[in-house]
């Protein structure tokens, strides 16, 4: 379970990764803030996620 | 759910269990938020979406923080009573209530809407009395399950959450793999920029699709160790509810279907066009998303409207379960009639609330309705109302019950970090500047000032956006203000001023029946050492 945990954590980076490039390429304007921020927000999401498996991992978290 | 004797709620609830709970509530705004603010806001949807969304992001940081620190069940009402005192504590939890009752209607309402996806018979516009009845059927039968004491299953619920987080993740990953346009996305926000005025009515009402975070107190009320489990359950449900907002939003805008749209001349349309001046597609936005999308839209045209439904009609129920619990929580704080704290002699259940508040629902249909059941009225709302929707008057309500119930939030989350710096904080809001406050070290906190003026603002946009909100939301809290001075002047209890109580005394009994014992045992020991230093500062 924590596996796929983890791997669902990393696509959501990986995610976050594409959609901040897609929407960057379209340089720094108020067009792409939107995009930019859900960029940001999945790889907050994901690494949140990730840290947790960590933390469990070693077993301060249930 | 309450008892005749001191009610104790079972503390059962697991971290997947917390998170779920959240989702099917705040889970299922996107559902009815994002047609209406695509019709309001047109090319800046994802602009509206986003300043509602770090609002939001500021308002579940404050949640996640009081609910670890105070985990009881009633929520914004009960933080602003200890923060603020007994009337901004009445003043929230009645705009709490407010919302409560909106959320029945609103989400019964949209569940038929999308319902009529599949059954074109319920259709609001072309069968205006077979919607209306239907939505009556729905509030009515979850008002008795509730009396009845039937509610779903905390399973239930984690069973649709991730049935619901795994469909909008497919339906979001296909559209921005094959149908997502940046260019388009540039243009239709270039091309269609709305004015002032409507982006402020759409972001006043993005923030409804952002609405529920009471459910996270609800939560830590019955979740073991609350202050450890609340925090990253609800960080987890703040970034998913903000990525799938900010996802569709602008999916919405930068989609490019297979099958090319057309409006009702045969002229090709994007897709957010489908929206403005249609009430009925308003009411459905995820479900017309969602089959739209290649390849995964053929199965979504399907199930999403079933999930929706599902998921909105989870959402109303939180919503007849949620007033009654409110109402409970404030007659026992002494702010309503002792009347709302009764259950019922054979289901145990606080029937009279349930009966009470679901009979507000009823009356925010009937006035909603009005318009499409009764032809005449159309004149009487087009003078007054602007010409609103049934849909958009239960969201205008929505969003002036959240603004004002979250402005109150903030100002409680300031005023308790403050004067209560002594309660330990497991999770706090970061960016803090260090102050003294009668000698006690406390932290001032930057995150809610700012969101207290974002939330203000959006307050702001809603009564000058809407027109029926400016005058029902301010009506409905002057109207609870006065009965609750003449019911405090009736008790013999402080009309203005609040009731005096025990704090410290109430704050180790919450602790304790959270199981949080160290945390508790911390808290005994700051306030021992507290008093100790101010009987050395007198000596």
């Amino acid at each position: 379970m924590l596996a796929v945990r983890a791997v669902l954590a990393v696509a959501m980076v990986a995610c976050g990764l594409i959609v901040l490039l897609r929407v960057g390429a379209l340089g720094l304007r108020v067009e792409s803030l939107p995009g930019l921020v859900l960029g940001a927000a999945m790889i907050a999401l994901g690494v949140h996620r990730i840290s947790l498996i960590l933390r469990a991992r070693s077993g301060t978290v249930r | 759910m309450p008892a005749t004797s001191k009610p104790e709620l079972r503390r059962s609830v697991t971290p997947w269990g917390s998170f779920s709970w959240g989702y099917s509530d705040v889970g299922a705004d996107i559902f009815v938020g994002l047609g209406l603010v695509l019709a309001a806001a047109a090319g800046a949807s994802n602009v509206a979406f986003l300043f509602a969304g770090i609002v939001y992001v500021c308002i579940g940081l404050a949640y996640t923080e009081l609910a670890a620190t105070y985990p009881v069940a009633g929520g914004g009402q009960y933080f602003v009573l200890r923060g603020l005192g007994d009337v901004f504590g009445f003043i929230a939890g009645w705009a709490v209530l407010l919302d409560f009752t909106i959320d029945i209607t609103l989400f019964a309402w949209t569940c038929v809407d999308y319902l009529s996806q599949l059954l074109p018979v319920l259709t609001g516009s072309a069968h205006p009395w077979v919607h209306f009845l239907a939505t009556l059927g729905l509030i009515l039968g979850l008002a008795t399950l509730n009396v009845i004491g039937v509610r779903e299953s905390s399973a239930f619920n984690g069973v649709v959450s991730a049935l619901d987080v795994i469909s909008e993740t497919c339906i979001l990953c296909f559209g921005f793999l094959f149908a997502f346009r940046p260019e388009l996305l540039v243009h239709s926000m270039q091309a269609s920029w709305p004015s002032p005025y409507q982006l402020m009515l759409g972001t006043s009402l993005a923030i409804i699709s952002f609405v529920g975070l009471e459910s996270i107190s609800q939560a830590a009320q019955e979740t073991q160790r609350p202050a450890s489990v609340i925090p990253r359950t609800s960080i987890a449900l703040i970034l998913t509810i903000l990525i799938f907002a900010l996802a569709y939003s602008n999916l919405a805008l930068g989609l490019a279907p297979q099958h090319p749209i057309t409006d009702a001349a045969g002229h090709p349309i994007q897709f957010w066009q489908l929206f403005p001046n249609n009430g009925d597609n308003q009411g459905k936005a995820v479900a017309l998303l969602a089959e739209r999308i290649p390849i995964w839209g053929s199965l979504a045209a399907f199930y999403v409207p079933i999930l929706g439904a599902v998921l909105l009609l989870i959402s109303s129920n939180s919503g007849v379960f949620g007033s009654s619990r409110i109402a409970y929580a404030m007659s026992k704080s002494n702010l309503l009639p002792s009347i709302f704290q009764r259950v019922h002699a054979k289901f145990r259940t606080p029937a009279i609330s349930i009966v009470a508040f679901g009979g507000v629902a009823v009356l925010e249909l009937i006035f909603a309705a009005f318009p499409s059941l009764h032809p005449d009225a159309t004149i009487l709302y087009a003078r007054f109302f602007r010409n609103e929707s049934g849909l958009e008057f239960l969201a205008d309500l929505y969003a002036f019950g959240a603004a004002t119930s979250y402005s109150f939030v903030f100002l409680a989350l300031i005023g308790l970090r403050l004067f209560d710096p002594l309660s330990p904080r497991k999770f706090k809001i970061p960016f803090n500047i260090p102050i003294r406050v009668g000698g006690e070290r406390a932290e001032f906190p930057i995150v809610g000032v700012l969101g207290f003026i974002g939330i203000f603002s959006i307050l702001i946009f809603t009564l000058f956006t809407h027109p029926i909100g400016r005058i029902a939301g301010p009506s409905w809290l002057i109207l609870g203000l006065i009965g609750y001075f003449i019911y405090r002047r009736h008790r013999g209890l402080p009309v203005f001023t609040s009731h005096k109580r025990d704090w410290r005394k109430e704050q180790v009994e919450i602790l304790r029946g959270a199981g949080e014992l160290e945390l508790m045992d911390e808290y005994v020991a700051a306030v021992k050492a507290s008093d100790r230093r101010r009987l050395e500062a007198k000596a």
